[in-house]
């Protein structure tokens, strides 16, 4: 993964732009998209500026998506439920 | 005796009322309190199971499987992590363990260096009119998941869903923390590709729609 701290963005191309993005992301620090050091290089590359914004968007929807949206039916509790009363896990338990 | 918790862990996962309380007797076998665990986790755990295998049965059965661990390991509990987050990490462990043993390469460096032309989001920096305008609607989001491939469904799913540090998701998948953010980022680069034309999106297959949201947003 390459570094951005030593880059130069003043001729950067949008594909080499993108090399940076995973590590980008991860460094946390705010949105990459509010950051000044990059606002002359989204100012000229509009397209880079879209992406950003889009995947920004993207992962901050993604945790919407932890909230439970699905339901098990009930048999799977029956199944649980029976297996408990026979004992099942009950040697794991014990030891 | 419990650990002090850490604080840090309970972001996302705040304390439920009645839970702590549940676990010290479910600790002592109490059937009354475990089924009391089961009402209170049975949603987030069926559907991080579904989201991660994509199968109503499997899913299921993996519900099944996870409860019935934490039935057996439940006394190895300390309250380090929030009881969810450890729940759910439980659950990952057998999920991808159940993948495992169908043989399934769960991230698939042929995926990950070479993926197939129709499964690699473009290299594409898309035009400003076809952004995503800052809103992505939720419903259009879980079916632009359930279409990734097996690979890149995995690490968001656990980064970006989850919540997982890409050194979590690298011990769990066995791969390196860089080809964890390679995913990640090639899962987000396809997802805005399908989501640019969520009329295109295939329906959940095999799912019903999500509880409370027959084809409408929450």
């Amino acid at each position: 993964m390459k570094d951005i701290a030593t880059a130069n963005l003043d001729n950067m191309t949008p594909a080499q732009f993108e090399e940076y993005l995973p590590e980008l992301f991860e460094a946390g620090g705010g949105k990459i998209s509010e950051n000044p050091r990059f606002r002359n290089f989204f100012k000229a590359n509009p397209n880079c500026a879209a992406l950003v914004s889009d995947l920004e968007t993207i992962a901050e929807q993604a945790k919407s998506l932890f909230e439970p949206t699905h339901e098990p039916s009930d048999s799977v509790w029956s199944n649980i439920a029976s297996k408990l009363q026979d004992g099942a896990g009950k040697e794991d338990r014990d030891s | 005796m419990q650990t002090k918790p850490n604080p840090g862990f309970f972001k996302r996962n705040p304390p439920i009322a009645g839970e702590s309380e549940a676990i010290e007797q479910a600790k002592s076998g109490d059937a009354e309190a475990f089924s009391k665990l089961y009402a209170l986790h049975k949603r987030r755990v069926y559907t991080l199971c579904l989201r991660m295998l994509g199968n109503v049965s499997e899913a299921e059965d993996m519900t099944q499987e996870a409860f019935l661990h934490l039935f057996r390991k439940i006394g190895s509990f300390r309250g380090e992590s929030a009881f969810s987050t450890w729940l759910h990490r439980l659950t990952v462990n057998l999920v991808l363990m159940h993948l495992r043993k169908k043989g399934l390469q769960l991230v698939s460096l042929e995926e990950t260096i070479n993926p197939s032309e129709e499964d690699a989001p473009r290299r594409d920096f898309g035009s400003r009119d076809t952004m995503l305008a800052g809103s992505v609607d939720r419903v259009a989001l879980e079916r632009a998941v359930a279409s990734l491939p097996p690979g890149y469904r995995m690490v968001f799913v656990l980064h970006d869903v989850e919540g997982f540090e890409h050194n979590e998701i690298a011990a769990m998948l066995e791969c390196s923390t860089g080809n964890s953010k390679s995913q990640l980022h090639k899962a987000r680069l396809k997802l805005r590709e399908l989501l640019r034309n969520p009329q295109n999106l295939p329906p959940l297959k095999g799912l019903s729609e999500p509880v409370g949201q027959k084809g409408v947003g929450r």
